[in-house]
């Protein structure tokens, strides 16, 4: 226990010193995340109000046929503008959202009462860029449509509600806190990925590292066990990374304090209880992360070598995030037991403020430790090979 | 006391398995400096890495004061001072530091850290960089650091490989004071070198080894008389067969 201590606490202090090291983990992660992460908030308010609020840029093709429809527009926020040459191909290079097209028989079909023809072109593969113009067009169109049908009624004396058999209304259960924006919807992959390989510099150093500077050789000839030395360094890289991450999410709080996210609501809005259960949650992939890391370590060969395995670790945490964006299901609890699905389950649960059971949480945390407990299992018997302190 | 019996190991090579120790035999009484002379390559290092439990032999065994590492590494491992091949310090840590870490892993308090470094200090010259972070230190400088880092928990024995490479005339001279001084302190000093005229002037006993096997074993006057050679350099030659990487 006092050899655990005194290697735990040598590794802290190496680290610290390490001016690169700090600066990576206490500096460049905790403004560099949250300032992206809140700048892409701000940017995408903005781009939201815009194409909400700001006057629309809409092409139409033969607005000679329907003078009536085009001038209603223009009294809608609409910019009707003269269209281009070739319509399809402009919208696919992406110079409009939306161009309506007005066709000759307009003004015969109108006058006749027959349903007159207007067509929205658009590209339906950038829902991104043009669904909200799209939608605000075709609200505008079913609009004007149904307030001329309703004259239409009126003037042959029937009662417009008969055309109106239904009516819709709507009643959304979320709880405000439920309905974050896009960057919280980022911040489970954040926070696991972050959690994970955190503490990756100090984890390679303190082991690949040491190898190659030689002075593993020294270490491994004092009488501590080999598994205290490797818990020892699993501890120093998860309370490292623990820290680090600290930092970063008070920054990432700090940040959406500061910028402007335009009226859309991006606090992160978790009270200490919940910063308890996020606590909790991520914890065992901290520990998780450093074992895999000090385990990989040991079993490089150099260094290098060590930071080659990363961008496939960085993979791992993004597994869940992908699939649930492909596949949204509905939480059972053995994907609880899952590593990062289940973390990434409950972190979205605790931002949303839902209640988590004990089953629940045990299963969680049950299945994560035993995980760590295999890792770390493995990385104690690759710390017992010969080649480990001699190769290299 | 250090008795090696008999002790094989062999490695893994792109080309095949590799025999560096093929049946090493001696002992390293107390009170003597026992040198381990041999070219580069002969297998003393690995002889010395399995006397410090970082390698099992194959077969045969060695004891540490009466104790199979095999068996009770810890206790191997607390009775034994190791100069490793790769010095290997930290370079963030003062020697201060680097010191007090090993003194704290050997299970040392404070205060006998504390006064069993300023010894150290005081016998190997440490005064003008103890303080100092090992970051840009010489060789020397290195060298005195680790030594003072091998012995802080006072071991009975000690072993050193290779401890003047690398170190000018000067540091040199005053390492030889130093290990010659642990010897009449009634310690086991076990040394490695490729370099015969060290091993001459500091060792009670010189065992040969070329080839993973051991080629001589003797006091110095003892291996003249068993060579039939009046020069020692002659000796060594001799007893190894030939002069290649002796020298280097």
């Amino acid at each position: 226990m006092n050899a655990l201590w005194t290697i735990l606490r040598k590794e802290l202090l190496d680290a610290f010193r390490d001016r690169r090291m700090v600066l990576v983990a206490f500096v460049v992660m905790p403004l560099a995340i949250p300032l992206v992460l809140a700048g892409t908030n701000a940017l995408s308010a903005r781009k939201q109000a815009q194409q909400l609020e700001g006057p629309l840029r809409l092409p139409v093709v033969g607005a000679e046929h329907a003078p009536n429809l085009v001038t209603w527009l223009g009294t809608h926020n609409v910019a009707v503008l003269a269209p281009p040459a070739d319509v399809d191909a402009a919208v696919r290079r992406q110079e409009y959202e939306v161009v309506l097209r007005i066709g000759e028989q307009y003004g015969a079909d109108w006058r006749a009462g027959r349903p007159a023809h207007v067509e929205m072109v658009f590209d339906s593969s950038r829902p991104l860029d043009s669904g909200m113009a799209v939608s605000r067009v075709r609200g505008l169109l079913d609009g004007y449509s149904d307030t001329v049908g309703t004259l239409r009624l009126v003037a042959r004396g029937i009662h417009p509600s008969v055309a109106s058999p239904l009516q819709v209304g709507i009643r959304d259960v979320a709880s405000p806190a439920a309905r974050f924006d896009l960057s919280q919807q980022i911040l489970p992959y954040l926070l696991l990925l972050l959690a994970f390989i955190g503490g990756m510099q100090l984890a390679i150093d303190s082991t690949a590292g040491e190898r190659e500077r030689q002075s593993l050789e020294p270490l491994l000839a004092t009488p501590v066990a080999r598994e205290t030395i490797i818990s020892a360094k699993i501890l120093a890289t998860s309370a490292f990374s623990l820290l680090s991450l600290a930092v970063t999410l008070i920054a990432y709080r700090l940040a959406f304090a500061v910028v402007p996210s335009g009226g859309i609501d991006s606090s992160f809005a978790v009270g200490p209880g919940g910063l308890l259960q996020l606590f909790v949650t991520i914890l065992p992939i901290v520990l998780l992360g450093a074992t895999l890391l000090t385990a990989l370590a040991a079993f490089a060969r150099s260094y290098r070598e060590a930071q080659g395995y990363l961008p496939l670790l960085m993979f791992l945490p993004m597994i869940p995030t992908l699939v649930l964006m492909v596949s949204p299901v509905r939480t059972q609890l053995w994907m609880l037991a899952v590593p990062f699905l289940g973390q990434n389950q409950l972190i979205l649960r605790v931002l949303r403020s839902e209640p988590i059971t004990a089953l629940e949480w045990a299963v969680n945390l049950g299945a994560a430790f035993a995980v760590v407990g295999v890792v770390w299992f493995v990385a104690a018997r690759l710390y017992h090979r010969e080649q480990l302190a001699t190769s290299g | 006391m250090i008795q090696v019996e008999d002790v094989h190991k062999s490695f893994a090579s792109p080309t095949g398995r590799v025999q560096a120790v093929a049946g090493v035999s001696f002992t390293a009484r107390d009170g003597q400096v026992t040198g381990l002379l041999g070219p580069n390559g002969a297998g003393k290092t690995t002889t010395l890495r399995m006397l410090y439990t970082l390698m099992r032999p194959e077969s045969g065994r060695v004891l540490v004061d009466g104790i199979d590492p095999a068996l009770e590494p810890a206790q191997v491992r607390a009775r034994l001072g190791v100069l490793p091949d790769a010095r290997g310090i930290y370079k963030r840590l003062s020697a201060r530091e680097n010191i007090e870490y090993f003194g704290r892993l050997q299970g040392l308090d404070a205060s006998l850290i504390e006064q069993r470094t300023g010894r150290l200090v005081d016998a190997l010259g440490m005064h003008d960089f103890i303080d100092r972070r090992a970051e840009g230190f010489s060789q020397g400088q290195r060298t005195k650091t680790a030594i003072a880092r091998a012995l802080v928990h006072d071991p009975r024995n000690v072993l050193l490989d290779e401890p003047t490479n690398g170190l000018d005339v000067m540091t040199t001279r005053s390492l030889r004071g130093f290990l010659l001084a642990l010897r009449d302190e009634g310690r086991c000093v076990l040394l490695s070198s490729h370099i015969m005229q060290e091993v001459a002037q500091l060792c009670d006993r010189i065992v040969v080894i070329a080839r993973g096997r051991v080629a001589a074993d003797g006091t110095p006057d003892e291996l003249r008389a068993a060579t039939g050679c009046t020069n020692l350099e002659d000796a060594f030659v001799k007893a190894i067969g030939t002069d290649e990487g002796l020298f280097a």
